[in-house]
């Protein structure tokens, strides 16, 4: 009861609610992330109790990952790295007109899916953060080989293509510091290229850029935007209802995102990215994917925001962060004088009652500030669409540029816009080379330094229980594929 | 009358402008070569806030991250010189230009205070075999190429303080197998799952997991014990003659004015022997090691050679 008191008391909940519309506007904004937000957002919850502060943070975490997605789904650009998954069917919807029901869902999602991420991280953290820490470079190498399966469910039709794009994307993880021997590869010594090609302008690019591209060679005339129709627009019941029906895909996602979210190796953006493949591989109708199926819509949200409640489980217990977010939160954690690590839940039970607390309201309080959010959205969307397309390629610049004041990142940003309308032109998917791009080096890095432990042997690949499951899984995603196709191929054909 | 009060004034300020110097005149940019919310961006922002209030006019943190700090050492060796850039420069100056990463060196910058030093610290499981750092490098020698170090990349600041320690120690570096990682909180992750054995990373990385026992540090590579870890000997006073960690203070480009140098660094040192900011810095679990510009340069230039030895030893470099 005190708790309940505590963090209703205005000067904990006015600076959550301040901080959960912050996280909309940064959110929503191409290119600045939800880390950015967190960062922003710390030096003024100096000012804070820690209860309130700490409130601050997850408020900003949660609405950003959500907010993330309406530009993913209006206009095809991420707003956050956790929002790739979220253009594939969000944005396939809003082009029917359908904007606005796909983010209502998908606003109800990340609110349920979050909750989920939440209660697993009150009720099992201790033994999930134990489980997660068995993970090395073995299991981590199987982990990030199944993520890249996904290019293989995430090409429509044409594996070849697919693989094309998926390949370029590991050819441009190579670039940068190799930290297996601390030697720069395929840099031209230009210092920029150091840390690689950066994941975000490279993203924002490829979908947002080579957007607004093929709208200007469409010419004036379908210069247009997806209308939104307020017809399809849904009420909070129906949407329930529709969210009822699909409860299974939510709840598969937001299991698999706060798992994924535990690993210390892996975060949000990899989390939406397995959700989505998973639901698409288990769906009996797998082929509407990529064309607007709620499901897919569904299943990404759920998953990366479920991640966040994930993220805070190894950040909790061992002290140790999950992801970029919970490494700024470890420092402000020491600011307010707080340990993390398994002291704090003898140390400082009440407060981290506290922060349970806030972060199950912060996510029903998600649900109306999420939805202003959305509806602010739509209004930009009614401007001319020349203007909009002017401020899509405007804010993905200073997205690019923001997130490591460099202009460098721009032209990169650019590059990869005409290198993802080339590849729509010839119908290569580009999720793959996103999924090469953000999982190349997982996989790269986890074989090599296994192999360095192993002395060279491929044994303990196999030989570990963990590895054994998740090999075991990926034979199944590769072979279970080809029959389904089989299977379907001779259905097709006695039909005709 | 009037003319020869606007002759006055207008003579007054004139002067003032010939023979003192007046910085800042507008907003400083503090270049942090790391990222936004880690470690030496929270003692950026701290230095550059005081900077502030002292100074009147607003210092703003620019992160310049990339390229294992490279991207903005480079930034703040280019800027202008003339105070209006200034950069919290760290001990990736001293060893990055060896590896080839870039071609700027700790000559390229002028240095104004340093505040920071952070001591490398050998640290293992609680439940590890060893209770101090003799019996570790006893069991290394005995059973050379078993244990698994990590604490970093290969060549990074962690490896080469196992290396200098195990040279000094008389251990051959390649008798145990450094486990690269991209930094010192996933090599703390490695180690508490038990997947290495031993990692040496800044000992106030780990300092949550040392408080709740579920780590303990063999050694100090400091030159005194430290006041935050007062039960952790230092390698010295095990025989082992060697200390390494990381450091932080400020520097300006080559060639910024003397003046302006003379101001910032009474300033920065005002700030770094301040109450506040030991309290800061120990909330943060840094440690304190203040040095003038003097001093700081001279730091500089010895570290610059210390570490191309520890490199050559380690076979990084030839």
């Amino acid at each position: 009861m005190d708790i309940i008191l505590s963090i209703l008391s205005p000067d904990v909940i006015f600076p959550v609610l301040f901080a959960m519309t912050f996280g909309i506007f940064v959110g929503g904004l191409p290119g600045l992330t939800a880390t950015m937000a967190v960062a922003l957002i710390i030096p003024i919850s100096y000012y804070m109790s820690p209860l309130a502060g700490l409130g601050m943070v997850l408020g900003v975490s949660f609405t950003s990952i959500f907010s993330g997605d309406i530009p993913a789904t209006f206009l095809r650009i991420p707003g956050t790295p956790a929002s790739g998954a979220a253009t594939l069917d969000g944005f396939e919807l809003a082009k029917k007109g359908k904007g606005s029901l796909a983010l209502t869902l998908d606003l109800f999602c990340s609110a349920i899916g979050g909750l989920i991420g939440i209660l697993l991280l009150i009720l099992i953290a201790p033994p999930l953060a134990n489980f997660a820490l068995q993970f090395t470079n073995f299991e981590y190498f199987w982990l990030g080989l199944f993520g890249l399966s996904m290019s293989a469910v995430l090409s429509k039709g044409n594996m070849m293509k697919g693989l094309t794009s998926a390949v370029l994307g590991l050819a441009i993880s190579t670039i940068g510091i190799d930290i297996t021997t601390g030697y720069p590869r395929f840099t031209f010594g230009n210092i920029e290229l150091m840390d690689g090609i950066g994941f975000i302008p490279a993203m924002i690019g490829l979908f947002g850029i080579s957007e607004v591209l093929k709208r200007v060679q469409q010419g004036a005339a379908k210069l247009q935007l997806p209308p939104i129709t307020e017809k399809v627009k849904i009420s909070p019941i129906e949407a329930l209802k529709i969210i009822w029906k699909e409860k299974m895909t939510l709840i598969k996602a937001a299991f698999v995102g706060t798992f994924i979210g535990a690993l210390p190796g892996a975060g949000a953006d990899i989390a939406a990215w397995v959700a989505y493949g998973v639901e698409k591989k288990t769906s009996k109708n797998s082929e509407d994917f990529g064309t607007g199926n709620i499901k897919g819509v569904i299943a990404p949200t759920s998953a990366n925001n479920a991640a966040l409640g994930g993220t805070w489980i190894p950040a909790l217990v061992f002290g140790v962060p999950g992801d970029t977010i919970t490494a700024i939160v470890l420092g402000a954690m020491l600011m307010y004088g707080l340990k993390p690590g398994p002291l704090i839940f003898t140390e400082s039970r009440e407060l981290v009652n506290g922060v349970f607390g806030i972060a199950v309201l912060a996510n029903i309080l998600m649900i109306p500030i999420g939805y202003l959010g959305i509806k602010a959205f739509a209004q930009v969307l009614k401007l001319k669409t020349s203007v909009v397309l002017t401020g899509v390629v405007l804010f993905s610049m200073i997205g690019s540029y923001a997130i490591r004041n460099s202009y460098f990142d721009i032209y990169v940003m650019l590059a990869f816009g005409f290198i993802g309308y080339i590849m729509e032109r010839l119908a290569v998917p580009l999720a793959p080379m996103i999924l090469g791009i953000i999982l190349g080096p997982m996989v790269e890095d986890n074989l090599r330094v296994g192999l360095i432990k192993t002395g060279g042997s491929m044994n303990q690949f196999f030989t570990r229980p963990i590895s054994l499951v998740l090999f075991l899984l990926i034979l199944l995603v590769f072979l279970g594929g080809p029959t389904v196709g089989l299977l379907k191929k001779a259905f097709k054909s006695k039909k005709s | 009358m009037k003319k020869l009060l606007v002759f006055l004034v207008i003579a007054l300020i004139a002067s003032s402008l010939l023979f003192s110097v007046d910085y800042p005149r507008k907003a400083v940019s503090v270049i942090c070569p790391w990222g936004a919310g880690g470690g030496t961006d929270r003692v950026a922002r701290y230095v550059a806030d005081e900077l502030s209030k002292a100074l009147g006019q607003p210092f703003t943190v620019v992160n310049r991250t990339g390229g294992g700090g490279a991207v903005g050492h480079s930034a703040g060796v280019y800027a202008a010189p003339d105070g209006y850039t200034i950069t919290l420069v760290t001990l990736e100056i001293a060893n990055m230009h060896w590896l080839g990463l870039t071609t700027i060196t700790y000559d390229d910058f002028d240095y104004i205070a340093q505040f920071n030093e952070d001591a490398a610290g050998v640290i293992v499981k609680a439940d590890a075999p060893w209770n101090t750092v003799h019996e570790l490098l006893a069991d290394i020698k005995a059973n050379p190429n078993k244990f698994f170090f990590s604490g970093s990349s290969a060549a990074s600041i962690w490896d080469l303080a196992r290396i200098g320690m195990f040279s000094e120690a008389g251990v051959p570096v390649d008798s145990v197998t450094w486990i690269p990682t991209t930094g010192a909180a996933p090599s703390i992750i490695e180690l508490l799952g038990g997947h290495v054995d031993v990692i040496t990373c800044s000992i106030a990385e780990a300092a949550s997991q040392l408080d709740s026992g579920q780590l303990k540090a063999l050694a100090v590579m400091s030159d005194e014990r430290l006041q935050r870890f007062p039960n952790v000997p230092t390698l010295k006073e095990q025989g082992i003659n060697w200390s390494a960690g990381t450091w932080r203070g400020i520097s300006v480009p080559k060639n910024t004015p003397t003046d302006v140098k003379a101001i910032l660094e009474a300033e920065v040192l005002k700030i770094a022997n301040s109450e506040a900011f030991k309290e800061f810095m120990d909330i943060n679990g840094f440690g304190i090691k203040i040095r003038n510009g003097v001093e700081f340069y001279e730091f500089a230039k010895q570290q610059d050679s210390a570490w191309k030895s520890v490199l050559e030893l380690g076979g990084f470099i030839q």
